[in-house]
């Protein structure tokens, strides 16, 4: 709850000093005040202040560790906003406030124990992008961005809100607990129920991008302003599959039946459909795109272990190496392409001749990102791989040979830093300072998760 | 003990990265031979009550995942080929200057520290860190400094032998989830699971795909000769030295131990697929022009024969298999150096341009000729009691499969002589008549390969009796 508040009150603040025009303030203030809320996350629930609304928001243990997750992610995301946001002038401050908002909206739907809690979470976390998605007004495929992303959201609203509204009708209650006692006593296994699970099944799968309800996904990466796009891939992604464990795992535990086999199915989908097509992108954020949604077909292998009781610590694991890989890889991304004004794998080449710190810290997260082992992607894999390997063994090895192919598309990248030549102008590519700060801090965190992982749950799971 | 096997060589990768003395060379061969240095030590310790010279860390206590490393006399001669080639290999890079020279040689020592990593690991989950660490330097040195069309072939190289040990992990995470209580990953506790037959036999396929991968058997060789032609010479004595050690390594270390019963049903397979490679790859090698590709096929015979001693399962076959690998690296280094010392003076590795160099270069033709019968395996020649002890196993194994498997040597000096005459004798042409003689720097690498050569071809008992305790333990405790 106090995480919430101060990410809240930085969002006003910032939305005001934007109006100052001192653009070094907004950031500081955006960064501090995340960095405070991160603090006040590892430093624990407090008792009787964390419980509210008549327990719709529950700040419990596992609402901590997502929700530093997700802070972590914003934070390092803020630092590099120095640079990647160095085109906005008047809309400075709204930027910092929108995204800050809608963290606050990833905070409720982390700790929301209650359907109509975590409806409202998942709107105040998207609500906020689709204008961010849409941030350059002057790009066209920004707009198309933003257009795409509000319409196949507000659909997939529409669906979860169909799913939420059958659930209730069938169970009586909007409370996870509740539901789930409900529907253990089996005498609402009815089809409304049923129906209810699949259709909220089906839109946290559009929230998520899960295939086959991920094509919105790819235009929506391309055309955003690349930070957002970072923010999309780590905090989104990390909120969206908070939720869906919390509720699968509790309210709809029962009824696993149901939804198991739809599940399993669409993991499968996704990472094979993403992996294969990311291997014939061009684009890089394209490339990065799919491998967002194929990494979301990985994760979905927690939903299914959710009654395995280290599912969810196998969950914030992989969420956190992907979200400081990921923002890596972007780091690197925006100094490059934006200054060499290329949006292909060709924008790294010769990296590792100009920029080495660079071109290691984008091999590092590469690597990190294909699960190639002692970097924290592979023991994100492995926490994962292990916690349903006895139920479903037949979605492991899929996923095993899924994250085979993704080396063929990830190693692009490297072979482009490291053994392509570049051209001339590429010593010119400045590396401001900010970025650099940002970069050796998910350095630094790669280093640690990788030596000592369980680190990561004695510091966010006290229990 | 067993930790400064690895922390030396990346302690000094680590300072030639970051730091890049003047002195870049001088330091990677001082890493090496320290850890040589540490290696004859460990001779001093008594290996025949299991492992020592142990070393335990946590790194994931909840999970049972530790960083812990041991020894025995396998581990030990696996160690002394990775410390006695290596300083070869970086003396032997000495010769060209690469560029980025900091770079090169602080990803060798990484390599080596993670080749070392394998060999000492005992536990799962630590020996698959290894191995996949072990190929993230190699796939830089070979896509960096190597050849023509380097980038894509070294691309399959590396999707070959990484998709081989996901299926390892995959077995690995099987056994492991049927470990007692809360899970482990010690090797200890790994071989004393039971599996049903059934199940047993995939866990088995999966360690048996990496390591086939990696070794190469026959079919699964096809990323081999592209990548070691398309290597720089370093990497690819890396490679044929040591790294497709870590493949009949593992079969010695995990994968009989883990599924010994799987193993045995097929063990006529493997038997057959490892001598179909040693009497395909040896026919390849008759007809190659490219001294370095003959090189290449000449690996995979003699690996084909290494993997059929091993997977015959007898004390000859097991202590063959050892003796080999060490000889195998040593000469193997010895023969790549040659072939990028010609090509150095001559531009070409086309067996036809050469010819007549034995005229102009006698100190290098005596000793390319020791190397060369070395890996012929003439008697007192270090190549022989390796080659001897192995079709013996085999031979224990099926007569006909030693039989078969006794063509390697009648090939093996089919293209091994004929690469020899072709390059040194007959009428020096226009290039070759000027050829140079070795200089120091040629002379002490080659002497000091040709001296290994024969001093393990006199003495082989030194090294059967340092793996002898183990190499009956292990027989003892999986018997098939």
């Amino acid at each position: 709850m106090t995480a919430l508040l101060i990410l809240f009150f930085t969002a006003l603040a910032a939305l005001f000093a934007g109006l100052s025009k001192n653009r070094k303030s907004v950031q500081t203030i955006a960064l501090t005040g995340s960095l405070l809320a991160l603090a006040s996350v590892v430093a624990g629930p407090v008792r009787g202040w964390d419980d509210m609304y008549a327990s719709m928001l529950m700040f419990n243990d596992y609402a901590m560790a997502f929700s530093a997750v997700a802070i972590l992610s914003a934070a390092l995301i803020f630092g590099l906003s120095g640079w990647g946001f160095r085109a906005l002038t008047s809309t400075l401050g709204d930027n910092y406030g929108l995204i800050l908002f809608s963290l606050c909206g990833a905070l409720c739907m982390f700790s929301s124990t209650n359907l109509v809690m975590l409806f409202l979470g998942i709107e105040i976390l998207s609500i906020p992008l689709y204008v961010l998605a849409g941030s350059r007004r002057d790009d066209l495929r920004s707009n198309e961005a933003a257009l795409k992303y509000f319409l196949m959201g507000s659909f997939a609203t529409g669906i979860l809100l169909f799913g939420i509204a059958l659930v209730y009708g069938s169970t009586g209650s909007f409370d996870f607990s509740a539901i789930g006692a409900a529907a253990a006593q089996g005498a609402s296994m009815s089809g409304m129920l049923k129906a209810g699970v699949l259709l909220i099944v089906v839109g946290l799968s559009f929230k998520v991008s899960a295939a086959p309800f991920h094509f919105w996904a790819p235009d929506v990466y391309t055309g955003s302003p690349s930070l957002v796009t970072a923010f999309m891939a780590t905090v989104v992604k990390t909120a969206g599959f908070a939720a869906f464990f919390t509720l699968f795992a509790t309210a709809f535990a029962p009824v696993a039946s149901v939804w198991t086999l739809p599940v399993s199915i669409i993991a499968g989908l996704t990472m094979t459909l993403a992996n294969t097509t990311a291997l014939f992108q061009d684009n890089f954020k394209r490339m990065m795109a799919y491998s967002s949604i194929a990494h979301a077909g990985y994760l979905l292998l927690a939903i299914l272990s959710a009654e395995n009781t280290s599912a969810d610590r196998a969950l914030m694991f992989y969420l956190l190496s992907y979200s400081i890989a990921t923002i890596g890889v972007f780091a690197v991304y925006i100094v490059v392409s934006e200054q060499k004004e290329d949006d292909t794998f060709a924008a790294f080449n010769g990296l590792g001749k100009t920029h080495p710190f660079l071109a290691v810290a984008l091999t590092v997260s590469v690597l990190s990102l294909a699960g190639v082992p002692p970097f924290p992607g592979f023991f994100g894999k492995y926490f994962l791989f292990t916690a349903v390997f006895d139920k479903y063994p037949a979605l492991v090895v899929l996923a095993v040979i899924n994250s085979a192919i993704s080396i063929y598309y990830y190693f692009k990248v490297i072979t482009a830093a490291w053994f392509q030549k570049g051209s001339e102008s590429d010593a010119e590519v400045v590396l401001p300072g900010g970025i650099r700060l940002t970069v050796s801090m998910a350095l630094v965190l790669t280093a640690v998760l990788s030596a000592a992982p369980y680190l990561a749950f004695t510091l966010f799971f006290r229990n | 003990m067993s930790l400064s096997f690895i922390l030396i060589p990346f302690v000094a990768s680590a300072l030639i990265l970051l730091a890049r003395p003047a002195a870049t060379r001088q330091l990677a061969l001082l890493a090496t031979l320290a850890n040589l240095a540490v290696t004859v030590y460990c001779f001093g310790c008594d290996y025949s009550q299991g492992m020592n010279c142990t070393f335990q860390a946590p790194w994931l206590p909840e999970a049972g995942f530790s960083f812990s490393l041991g020894m025995d006399g396998v581990t030990l001669l696996m160690l002394l080929l990775t410390n006695l080639v290596s300083p070869l290999i970086v003396y032997g890079s000495w010769s060209r200057s690469y560029e980025n020279e900091s770079r090169y040689y602080g990803l060798i020592l990484l390599m080596i520290g993670a080749l070392n990593g394998v060999f000492l690991a005992t536990d799962g989950l630590l020996f698959y860190i290894f191995y996949e660490l072990a190929l993230i330097p190699i796939y830089f040195i070979c896509a960096i400094w190597g050849g023509q069309d380097r980038i894509r072939i070294t691309l399959k190289f590396f999707i070959y032998t990484f998709v081989g040990s996901l299926f390892m992990l995959l077995s690995l995470l099987y056994v492991y989830l049927q470990t007692p209580g809360g899970h482990s990953f010690a090797w200890s506790e790994l071989v004393n699971v039971q599996l049903p037959a059934g199940t047993e036999l995939w866990v088995m396929l999966g360690f048996f795909i990496a390591f086939a991968v990696k070794m190469p058997v026959f079919p699964l060789h096809t990323w081999q000769p592209d990548t070691y032609v398309a290597a720089p010479t370093g990497g690819t004595m890396l490679l044929s030295g040591i790294m497709l050690k870590m493949g009949t390594y593992g079969v010695i270390r995990w994968m009989m131990p883990l599924a010994p019963e799987a193993a045995h049903t097929l063990t006529p397979t493997f038997i057959t697929l490892a001598i179909i490679g040693i009497v395909y790859a040896s026919i390849i090698a008759v007809k190659q022009t490219d001294f370095k590709r003959l090189i290449a096929y000449s690996s995979i015979a003699h690996v084909g024969l290494i993997a059929a001693g091993i997977f015959a399962w007898n004390k000859a076959g097991l202590q063959g298999s050892l003796v080999q690998m060490l000889n195998h690296g040593i000469n193997v280094v010895g023969l790549f150096y040659i072939s990028d010392l010609i090509e150095r003076r001559l531009g070409t590795r086309t067996l036809g341009d050469m010819g007549g160099i034995a005229k102009s270069a006698p100190v290098f033709a005596t000793l390319f000729m020791i190397i060369m019968l070395g890996s012929v395996a003439v008697p007192l020649t270090n190549g022989f009691p390796g080659e001897f002890l192995l079709l013996n196993g085999v031979w224990n194994y099926n007569f006909w499969a030693g039989l078969a498997a006794g063509l390697t040597i009648i090939f093996g000096a089919v293209y091994m002589l004929r690469a020899y005459g072709l390059a040194m004798f007959g009428e020096p042409g226009e290039q070759t008549s000027g050829f140079a003689d070795l200089n120091t720097q040629e002379r002490i690498m080659l002497g000091a390969v040709s001296l290994l050569v024969i001093v393990l071809g006199f003495f082989p008992g030194f090294i059967l009796n340092l793996t002898d305790s183990t190499v009956n333990r292990i027989l003892g405790a999986v018997q098939l």
